[in-house]
């Protein structure tokens, strides 16, 4: 093959969908810095918070988060059959964390004031770590993507730089950052020497690299994962905004659990989707296998959610009749149902077994994040909050634009890997079919 | 393996220990380090002693709302004084607004309807803030003397301060462009030159006092006891949300008169204490064990498949 593969790119009706949602969010954002949040949000002072938070944040963070958990299944647990999953899961992270960051910048009032999260260090503040990490992931993941460039443009010299480089700035980086987090310089001389001896031991030839990849990449990238999705859950701990079905001290283990149980999903998920969009077989073969981490990550997520409910002695308040009950109801429902399907076997080598499962958690982690952050919320003196639909449409337009992004990347990057050998995909014909006649117009 | 190269992966190793053990003499001076520096809540608390406080005495309040005029006035809020006295938005802390730092509220007796009781809602300047804790680039801050002060070339407008405010007090200017995080700063300005805070120097019925924190904690009780059917015994803001610079004295219920009621006792900042700690944990441990991991499955697999590791890629 002389060319790295890539997919073509042309204007399909879904294209067209997404290019008018992007535009319309984008009007919208033009207005509200126009006009201020009032008037395109129903938040309030009560309310300061809402659907921004819950969706662009929270969950658009966890379902980005797929790239940890996979890098360290692949480069770390020796899960290399799974390699081909990881670019397509790094390049989503990636996007997604740039979109969070726009949209971040929608919802913050004074969004030019980000730069003084640099330099005024308050590191009391779950928003600071928060703010800190998703800056150094991002900066982590794209490093992680470089090489996928770096290939595209076949620039060899430098793909080796960038080998011997992209260690050492983790290094720094990482310093840096447990700097600002713990204010203790014995914390970061010990977290700085454990990674230069890693290193050192990988220069040396003690410990085997990787041949991909970075070990200390892969490592900062879980390490600031780790941190951030459970800090997500931190957060809220302060605020005694949240009814007692939401809010528990277990909220930072909650929201760590949920983002690694997502994970699997969401590879799934996407896999099989963008197969469909992009006219290519679904790599069954590696999907399949990840299905089966699900039943034991979902079963352990449960338990950790009503356990925690026995032990706070509040499993009556299950029992009310409001929506914030239902919206529990419906979060536990969708694990059931998720656990149900990843238990069977069956259902889970056929593709069609697998996208459902695979639907049901993600939509769980959804359920439970959006209770957090938008249905759980209740200030009795402010009354209800409601998203307003232009908040709806902006985050809409937010996701449009990168997928958007996420088309036009694999139109020019080398991101999926050659398709597997006809045979060892469960159902390839009509998608083999599909791509054969589907003769992609190419733009680049 | 041949013994040369034996002995340079004993000598590599070698190295490597020294570095890791490097890592957890410093990790130990670490702990030891936040031991010492660990502020426990109770420093605090004796901190504020000494520190700029008001009282509001409402069984004193006339209701004449003197104090919000003032304060209007002096923080250039910019409302008329037919805007400040007609009509009433709330009786709670949903009165505050950007143009409005203080507001006293006013609660009809059950028991007598001809009575009515008065409670003041503004920043209580807490000991521990939430606000302050949760606001990521210390654009509010608690000053040596007190006050809890906004600081506008920092803040990103994240309302988290709103967030985490237990008395629901940060206001937002939902409606503009370069919007601000205001509330009642206890006049920092004011009480900088040696003066009172403006709403206090205008009550003319001496229910508000400003001094320091020891002192009027220690009059209010003395209220408390001296008439101690007058009062609930109470001082509200002594230990709510781990105590605040502002403290009340009420005959009523507090919660009948607008404040908000089942605060914890600890300040907020406690919430999220815990697993803030965890962070060097999480960083160090998870450095150490993927990176062992790693190196344990990676030479396993290369057991098993009878190969010598490469180690060049
Ligand atoms: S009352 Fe609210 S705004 Fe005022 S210091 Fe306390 S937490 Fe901050
Ligand atoms: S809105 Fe401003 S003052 Fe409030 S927490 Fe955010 S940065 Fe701090
Ligand atoms: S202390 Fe000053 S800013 Fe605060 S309510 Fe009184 S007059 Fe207003």
């Amino acid at each position: 093959m002389s060319r790295p593969p890539t997919q073509g790119l042309r204007l399909t009706p879904g294209l067209a969908i997404l290019l008018v949602l992007a535009v319309a969010g984008l009007g919208l954002i033009a207005y509200r810095f126009a006009f201020g949040l009032g008037a395109v949000t129903n938040l309030s002072d009560g309310y300061p918070w809402g659907f921004w938070i819950g969706m662009d944040i929270l969950v658009g963070i966890a379902l980005a988060g797929g790239g940890f958990v996979l890098a360290g299944l692949v480069h770390i647990f020796g899960g290399h059959r799974f390699h081909a999953l990881t670019r397509p899961a790094i390049l989503t992270a990636f996007l997604g964390y740039l979109l969070f960051i726009f949209a971040l910048m929608v919802d913050l009032g004074r969004p030019w004031n980000i730069w003084w999260a640099l330099i005024s260090w308050n590191h009391v503040s779950p928003m600071f770590e928060v703010a800190w990490c998703v800056m150094f992931y991002t900066f982590v993941l794209f490093l992680e993507l470089l090489p996928a460039v770096l290939e595209r443009l076949q620039w060899e010299r430098a793909h080796q730089l960038w080998r011997r480089v992209a260690p050492l700035l983790v290094i720094a980086a990482l310093t840096v950052f447990t700097f600002a987090m713990t204010d203790s310089l014995g914390w970061t001389v010990a977290v700085a020497a454990i990674l230069a001896a890693w290193e050192t031991l990988m220069r040396t030839g003690v410990m085997a690299r990787d041949r991909q990849m970075p070990i200390l990449l892969i490592m900062a990238g879980i390490m600031l994962s780790t941190l951030h999705q459970s800090s997500l859950g931190t957060l809220f701990l302060i605020t005694d905004k949240l009814g007692p079905l939401w809010y528990t001290p277990m909220l930072p283990l909650l929201f760590f659990l949920s983002a690694v149980m997502v994970a699997p999903a969401m590879v799934i998920f996407e896999g099989l989707v963008s197969a469909r969009v992009l006219h290519r077989r679904p790599e069954l073969p590696l999907l399949v296998p990840l299905g089966r981490a699900l039943p034991f990550l979902l079963a352990g997520y449960l338990i950790v959610r009503v356990g925690d409910l026995l032990f706070r002695g509040v499993v009556l308040e299950t029992m009310r009749q409001t929506l914030a009950t239902w919206w529990w109801w419906l979060e536990i429902a969708l694990v059931l149902v998720a656990l149900a399907i990843f238990a069977s076997p069956d259902l889970v080598r056929r593709g069609r077994g697998l996208l459902l499962g695979a639907t049901a958690t993600v939509l769980a982690l959804i359920t439970h994040r959006t209770g957090v952050a938008i249905v759980g919320l209740d200030v009795p003196e402010y009354g209800r909050y409601v998203p307003a639909w232009p908040e709806v449409v902006i985050t809409a337009g937010i996701v449009a634009l990168g997928l958007l992004a996420f088309r036009l990347a694999v139109a020019f990057l080398p991101i999926y890997e050659p398709e597997l050998e006809p045979g060892t995909a469960g159902r390839a014909p009509r998608a083999v079919h599909d791509h054969l006649t589907a003769t992609p117009v190419r733009v680049g | 393996m041949s013994a040369l190269s034996r002995r340079r992966f004993l000598e590599r190793g070698g190295r490597a220990a020294v570095g890791l053990a490097g890592a957890g003499a410093s990790a130990a001076v670490a702990l030891a380090e936040d031991a010492v520096a660990d502020t426990g809540a109770d420093r605090l608390v004796e901190q504020a002693a000494a520190q700029w406080a008001m009282l509001f005495d409402s069984t004193l309040c006339v209701g004449c709302r003197a104090c919000e005029l003032a304060c209007n006035t002096d923080n250039e809020l910019g409302r008329t004084p037919d805007e400040i006295f007609e009509g009433r938005p709330a009786e709670d802390a949903r009165a505050l607004a950007p143009s409005v730092f203080t507001y006293v509220t006013f609660h009809q007796v059950e028991a007598d309807p001809s009575t009515a009781a008065f409670g003041k809602v503004q920043c209580m300047h807490c000991i521990e803030p939430a606000c302050v804790s949760s606001c990521p680039v210390l654009a509010l801050h608690k000053t040596a003397e007190g006050p809890v002060v906004w600081d506008g070339t920092r803040c990103l407008g994240c309302r988290y301060c709103m967030m985490a405010c237990p008395f629901l007090v940060p206001r937002f200017d939902w409606d503009s462009r370069n919007p601000r995080i205001t509330k009642c700063d206890m006049c920092f300005d004011l009480q900088g030159q040696g003066k009172p805070p403006a709403c206090v120097a205008a009550c003319p019925s001496k229910a508000l006092r400003a001094g320091t924190r020891a002192d009027l904690l220690a009059e209010a009780h003395r209220r408390i006891e001296t008439r101690p059917r007058r009062y609930v015994h109470h001082v509200y803001g002594e230990h709510e949300a781990g105590g605040t610079n502002f403290l009340h004295l009420a005959a009523r219920p507090f919660d009948e008169l607008g404040y908000r009621r089942n605060l914890p006792m600890r300040s907020y900042r406690e919430y999220t204490k815990p697993a803030m700690a965890t962070i060097p944990y999480v960083l160090g441990g998870l450095g150490v064990a993927l990176g062992a991991l790693r190196w344990i499955i990676n030479r396993r697999a290369d057991v098993a498949a009878g190969g010598h590791e490469e180690s060049q890629p």
